[in-house]
């Protein structure tokens, strides 16, 4: 069994009121009964009901199970008993699972089963249908991205200047026509245009950096037979097309000890996006693999918990750079990486611009960076490397404290999160243990 | 960053006013700017949206850390005390998570007492709450060692945390919460040295950290304290004037106590025999100044009754007893039997509150078959305790309120009571209630919550939500008071 920390165990909660909930039931006197063994962690806690509500955790696949109605994930139960488990868990006495999670446990490794199976012979698409429709969708976003040409070229002769006086819909039909256009990608790139502070002094500069990846993915798009094949998929990515799976699978697999760096989770419209930052320790690659699911529809598939470790394999979007990556298989495994990775901000940016040649519209990418100080200069807070080069702090970055608390202003190694010259903290080094922030 | 600037200033006018030249783009840039710009097939607009991403492509390309002569902040000294064990904060994350500040103050004891530290990460969260609650400002400082006070120098709020070993130390060097624990302190070991700190430092304070020293010396004011504290009634704060005349009032040998008690004595002649008569002096404004109002807001209670009933709440019971020579019991007897006099029983029993005058306390007590809820802190702890029990059905909110202040844990029985009067007003005595007083409530109490029912139906729901809240915190008091055994 994982020894997990609160701050892990935490790190898996849904929202804040099961962050909560989950905390009041890490109380040995709301448990009927509670045990565990090597494949799974299980307990009977009493609710309102007459019944206790049955929870069940699957250990080497973090899988949660729970008879409790809610529709959360991981339900305030299975927090409650993680998070007893990681202060207690000597209490936890029972080694013989109880009939229920037996059970629970057989069909899920039968279900495995059948989708082992189910890849090894899969039905093969009519391709002629598969080539119209993706025909007809081009012709669709060739038709959208005229009509956000034709956007930008009005909006910058007319000058942005009265832009923060417009009202939500100014972005918001755009966006929409987008999406009707079959190009949902370039409606959030949109929607993140709008979403730009315009209250905040120097809103120009973020906003015309938006309009220009903009630009760029409209350009290329346009051009996208002339492009080398790698960025072609970038920008279809963007654009909105999915990487079918198929090609996905025929992606090779790359086999690593992974660190979880940190995790992202962010919710809209009730569509919850994870995203997990990896660290594989011996090819040195980084990985992002996000998540969406809408809440209260059904269970995520995945749950890594930030700063362990995972033995799996990865399999890498096709990409320029590529970043984006799925867990083929995996499983926990107890190993306190050390540090490796950059020694300045000035290999850092060496490394983004490698990227930028090749992918000049890329996202946030992961870093880990050695002897960062966090120092205060002009107001703000900047990460200083070892040859005393400063990278600004993310404007809101709530942890900035923690890492102050943690480094005593002491150099340490930094995994950081960002683009361009803005960087956030998500976990450090000490004493060769990696913390999250 | 010239080029990025040409390109805001142009996108902030826009294309139809005003284009960027070929002159605006030096370098590397200047070449693909003249081939961008001098492409007939494209309007304006598509040459300035070419322009942008050229430009936005050029500096993410290109972006560079900047190189500042910043003198990174010394380094937090190092620790020599031991860190607490994973126990006592995985106990901590609990009393956090209850957020129950007197059990927090429990944990933070034990810390303090076994030269225990905070671990880094939980600091910034202590310090938060340290700063939002007073009390816990001198423990967090102690247990949160030389990192607490090096963070103090990043967040002003935090910076009354300051390491510091001996009292003349913290006295010397600690932050204002520090200085005035030392002072309390010597105040009893030491008085008369504490009083030279105070006269030595004097002058160099503002006037709230003034306010706060006086404040600090109250429970311990006394007679040599006088003549320094005469000196200061012309100070320029109209705070820290008031701040003296209040440790003036309860200094029986002070001008103003003598001004009182002379009015007092002379308004109320004893005349055994035909009985005591009541006419108020004349009375200087120098009086009135002090703080005595001279009109009453009860028709009831005439102006000069009311005046002399607040003169008498000022002076100290035992000039009663020397002018009547009399035991503090018929001093009370005589006020109690004389109609006249009966009007400032409540003065008197004021006064012994407010010079905290135990001999009159106990007296009070035992001659009175109702309570007199303030005179219970001047009881001695058993006693309170004991009284409280008696005089429960009496008076039980207000006695819930007044042993909300004890400082020792409660009986088992009086928990019993104060918590099964509880239960009648859930809405009242909620979870807030329970956190702010667990440290009063005994842990064997555990064993017969589930006994005490709200008497209502409407309300058994919130109750019992209210006993499961505090089993949790029972639970962890439990666990905060084991951490000492182990």
């Amino acid at each position: 069994m994982l020894n997990l920390s609160d701050e892990q165990v935490l790190a898996l909660a849904p929202d804040d009121s099961s962050r909560k909930s989950g905390k009041d039931l890490a109380n040995p006197a709301k448990w009927v009964s509670k045990g565990v063994n090597e494949q799974a962690l299980w307990g009977e806690c009493q609710g309102s009901g007459s019944k206790p509500y049955q929870t069940q955790i699957d250990i080497n696949d973090m899988a949660f199970k729970c008879s409790c109605p809610s529709r959360k994930f991981p339900c305030k139960h299975g927090l409650g008993l993680m998070l007893l488990y990681s202060r207690q868990s000597n209490s936890f006495t029972d080694t013989a699972p109880p009939a229920w999670v037996s059970e629970w446990l057989a069909k899920r490794a039968e279900k495995e089963e059948k989708k082992a199976v189910a890849a090894a012979n899969p039905k093969a698409p009519d391709p002629k249908a598969q080539a119209k429709r993706l025909e007809a969708r081009s012709q669709k976003v060739q038709d959208g991205i005229a009509e956000l040409t034709q956007w930008l070229k009005d909006m910058v002769r007319n000058g942005i200047m009265d832009l923060p006086e417009k009202d939500q819909h100014f972005f918001e039909n755009i966006s929409r026509r987008m999406i009707d256009a079959q190009a949902p990608g370039l409606a959030n790139m949109l929607k993140e245009l709008s979403e730009i502070s315009f209250y905040q002094e120097g809103w120009q500069s973020p906003f015309l950096e938006q309009l220009a990846r903009i630009y760029l993915v409209t350009k290329g798009f346009e051009n996208i037979e002339q492009l080398p094949e790698p960025l072609r998929q970038d920008l279809r990515s963007l654009i909105g097309f999915t990487v079918s799976q198929d090609e996905l699978k025929e992606q090779p697999g790359i086999s690593d000890s992974w660190l979880i760096l940190g995790k992202q989770t962010t919710e809209e419209d009730r569509l919850i996006t994870d995203r997990y930052w990896l660290y594989g320790q011996q090819t040195k690659r980084k990985a992002l693999v996000l998540q969406f699911y809408m809440r209260n529809q059904g269970l995520p598939p995945l749950t890594l918990v930030p700063g362990t470790c995972i033995q799996a394999e990865v399999a890498f979007y096709p990409s320029a750079a590529p970043l984006r990556a799925v867990i083929r298989q995996h499983s926990t495994i107890s190993l306190q990486p050390a540090f490796t990775g950059y020694s300045n901000w000035e290999e850092v940016m060496v490394a983004q611009t490698e990227i930028s040649e090749v992918l000049p519209c890329y996202n946030d990418q992961v870093y880990t960076i050695n002897n960062i100080t966090p120092v205060f200069h002009q107001s703000q807070w900047w990460l200083q490397d070892s040859q005393m080069q400063l990278m600004p702090v993310k404007k809101g970055f709530k942890e900035i404290w923690k890492l102050l608390a943690i480094s005593g202003g002491q150099s340490m190694p930094m995994a950081v999160i960002g683009k361009g010259t803005s960087y956030e903290p998500i976990g450090i080094w000490k004493q060769q243990e990696y913390n999250i922030l | 960053m010239d080029h990025w600037n040409h390109i805001v200033n142009t996108a902030l006018l826009g294309t139809s006013r005003k284009m960027p030249g070929t002159q605006d783009f030096q370098g590397s840039l200047q070449e693909p700017a003249q081939l961008i710009l001098a492409n007939q097939d494209s309007d304006k607009e598509e040459q300035f949206l070419q322009l942008t991403a050229l430009t936005y492509g050029f500096h993410q390309s290109g972006a560079q850390p900047i190189l500042a002569e910043v003198a990174p902040a010394p380094e937090c000294k190092q620790e020599v005390r031991q860190y607490c064990s994973n126990t006592a904060i995985s106990v901590l994350k609990q009393v956090l998570e209850i957020d129950s500040i007197p059990l927090l103050q429990s944990w933070l004891e034990y810390c303090a007492f076994h030269q225990l530290l905070i671990p880094p990460a939980m600091l910034p969260t202590l310090l938060d709450k340290a700063w939002k609650y007073k009390t816990l400002r001198t423990l967090t400082a102690t247990a949160g060692g030389h990192r607490a006070e090096w963070l103090g120098l990043f967040n002003n709020d935090w910076n009354f945390s300051k390491v510091v070993e001996t009292p003349t130390d913290k006295w010397q060097n600690g932050a204002t919460a520090q200085r005035v624990e030392a002072l309390k302190e010597l105040r009893i070991a030491d008085p008369v040295t504490a009083l030279s700190w105070l006269q030595e430092t004097w002058s160099k304070e503002g006037a709230s950290v003034k306010t706060e020293l006086l404040a600090a010396i109250e429970p311990t004011i006394q007679a040599n304290d006088q003549e320094w504290l005469e000196s200061l009634t012309n100070e320029r704060s109209k705070q820290v004037k008031d701040g003296v005349l209040r440790l003036l009032k309860k200094l029986p040998s002070s001008t103003i106590h003598q001004k009182y008690w002379q009015i007092a004595a002379e308004a109320i002649q004893p005349r055994f025999l035909l009985g005591p008569t009541v006419a108020l002096p004349h009375i200087d404004e120098s009086i009135f100044q002090s703080g005595i109002d001279k009109l009453s807001n009860d028709k009831k209670i005439s102006d000069e009754t009311y005046i002399l009933s607040q003169i008498i709440a000022l002076v100290h019971p035992s000039n009663w007893e020397t002018q009547l020579d009399k035991s503090p019991g018929e001093v009370i007897s005589f006020f109690q039997k004389h109609k006249s006099l009966q009007a400032f029983v409540p003065s008197l029993i004021q006064a012994t509150i407010w010079f905290q005058y135990q001999p009159w306390a106990k007296e009070l007590m035992q001659q009175s078959q109702s309570l007199y809820i303030e005179i219970i802190p001047l009881l001695p702890e058993y006693q309170q305790q004991e009284v409280c029990e008696q005089f429960f059905e009496q008076q039980s909110e207000a006695i819930v309120k007044c042993a909300g202040g004890f400082k020792e844990e409660w009986n088992l029985a009086l928990a019993k009571k104060i918590l099964t009067f509880a239960a009648t007003q859930p809405y009242v005595y909620n979870q807030t209630y329970m956190n702010n007083t667990i440290h009063l409530i005994p842990v064997s109490i555990a064993d017969t919550l589930d006994d005490i029912q709200a008497p209502d139906n409407w309300q058994t729901g919130y109750w019992s939500n209210i006993k499961s809240h505090l089993h949790r915190l029972i639970q962890v008091k439990k666990q905060v008071l084991s951490l000492s055994s182990i």
